[in-house]
């Protein structure tokens, strides 16, 4: 397990107020939030802010891992173990999950030494004073019943995934219970099936792929939040999507009959006649399917192609010919 | 502990449509905060909820935007007045950024610089 050095995470000293330490926390939990920041290791970064936090910002807590400091020091990254019984004369109220984070997630460092089982351990070995707990109930035996706290994940998908379904391959980092009990951190694989009609902000649900549950109750649920990838091609708001389609001048002035390439499939679509500035075609039902499915909308402009040859220019000279009062300036702004 | 490399298994994920909807205590839950929370949030207006035979039901969607309230209030402590203009304001830069990928895709235009 890897020495975690909470003051430089928060860059703060040993002797820092609670004051210097809720405004460094503020001031880098501003710059790592995940939903403003465009560092590439934001998330990473916030999650160790929280967890030094939620140390240094409580009392109890922070009195304990000073004492820690003391009795085995360490450098940050060192391999290390608590020394038995570290803790012995603290007491932490609970909520370390509430105050480190909503996800909960946290390293094994902090799992260590003031996680769920920390507390179980804890409480056992309180209570183990009073009624003998057998010699190998170090850990204090089974922890209460708790339920594993719930991870949360973003998942980046294809618009076209919504429309077929799709598989697809995470590594998470994830939590389970050694054979002596105690929470260790792993990496582990999952395959996911993608049901179609996913929309973006939607949440998928893993059943039990949260945290472990302590004393036989269940597992937590992993929820992965659902982002498309950005696609020039086209675009999704809800179940409606949104395509740019290119039509020649004769086509949006005459009308056509086009061949479209969308998410949906080939689809053969009736342009109707005389054009008319952000014109949309709306194809009902043809968007995220569901048991309302959204529409497909397609965005039609006109290409206009270039003149190389003199036949090309010439056909541009006579269409003006054609039409001598055409102002295309005539509408403001146009 | 050296970390574990498992072999994958196949997990069918579950798609939390606008049916697959969530007690107050599910949500309070989901978010770490305590089932009174969710109460006041929804008392002012700050979180959506439909009332099916007298319980509150909350979409997925609502999850989302709860667990960025409970975070923002818990990180910079907050007015939930506040919190929620924040997530509003995430939530539209959100949305036009969107837009604006989608228009420099379609018209090959980069962000104009600075």
């Amino acid at each position: 397990m890897e020495f975690k050095d909470y003051y430089q995470v928060l860059g703060v000293g040993k002797t820092a107020t609670a004051d210097d330490i809720k405004k460094a926390y503020r001031k880098l939990a501003r710059k790592y939030h995940p939903d403003v920041s465009k560092e590439a290791d934001a998330m990473a970064r916030m999650a160790e802010i929280n967890e030094a936090n939620a140390v240094l910002s409580d009392p109890e807590k922070r009195e304990a891992y000073d004492a820690l400091g003391r009795q085995a020091p360490h450098r940050p990254g060192q391999d290390f173990r608590p020394p038995p019984n570290w803790d012995a004369g603290f007491e932490f109220s609970d909520g370390a999950g509430a105050a480190g984070g909503p996800d909960g997630e946290f390293s094994d460092f902090f799992e260590q030494l003031f996680g769920r089982h920390a507390r179980a351990q804890r409480a056992h070995r309180a209570t183990g004073q009073h009624r003998q707990a057998p010699p190998d109930a170090e850990w204090g035996g089974a922890p209460p019943p708790s339920r594993g706290s719930d991870h949360h994940a973003k998942i980046e998908l294809n618009l076209l995934d919504a429309y077929q379904g799709a598989e697809r391959s995470l590594t998470l980092r994830g939590a389970r219970l050694d054979d002596a009990g105690r929470m260790v951190h792993e990496e582990r694989s999952l395959q996911v099936k993608i049901p179609k009609g996913v929309r973006e902000g939607q949440l998928i649900r893993l059943t039990g792929q949260g945290s472990p549950g302590t004393g036989g109750a269940p597992a937590g649920d992993l929820f992965l939040e659902v982002q498309f990838k950005p696609d020039p091609r086209w675009r999704a708001i809800d179940r409606d999507v949104y395509q740019p389609v290119a039509v020649a001048p004769w086509e949006a002035e005459l009308g056509a009959v086009i061949e479209v390439q969308t998410p949906a499939g080939a689809l053969e679509v009736t342009v109707p006649a005389h054009w008319k500035s952000a014109r949309k075609l709306r194809l009902k039902g043809r968007g995220i399917p569901a048991a309302t499915p959204g529409d497909l909308y397609l965005e039609l402009t006109v290409a206009l192609p270039p003149a190389h040859s003199d036949a090309e220019r010439a056909a541009y000279t006579a269409m003006a010919r054609a039409f001598p009062r055409f102002n295309p300036r005539a509408t403001p702004g146009a | 502990m050296t970390p574990a490399h498992n072999t994958p298994t196949v997990q069918p994920g579950e798609l939390l449509d606008d049916t697959a909807l969530f007690s107050l205590e599910d949500l309070a839950r989901i978010c770490h905060v305590a089932p009174g929370w969710v109460s006041e949030r929804l008392e002012a207006g700050l979180l959506q909820a439909d009332s099916l035979g007298g319980h509150w039901r909350f979409a997925s969607a609502t999850v989302v935007r709860a667990r960025r309230l409970a975070q923002l209030e818990t990180t910079f402590d907050a007015d939930p007045q506040l919190a929620a203009l924040t997530a509003d304001l995430i939530e539209e830069v959100a949305h036009l950024r969107q837009r604006l990928q989608h228009l420099e895709a379609t018209t090959g235009r980069g962000a104009r610089p600075g």
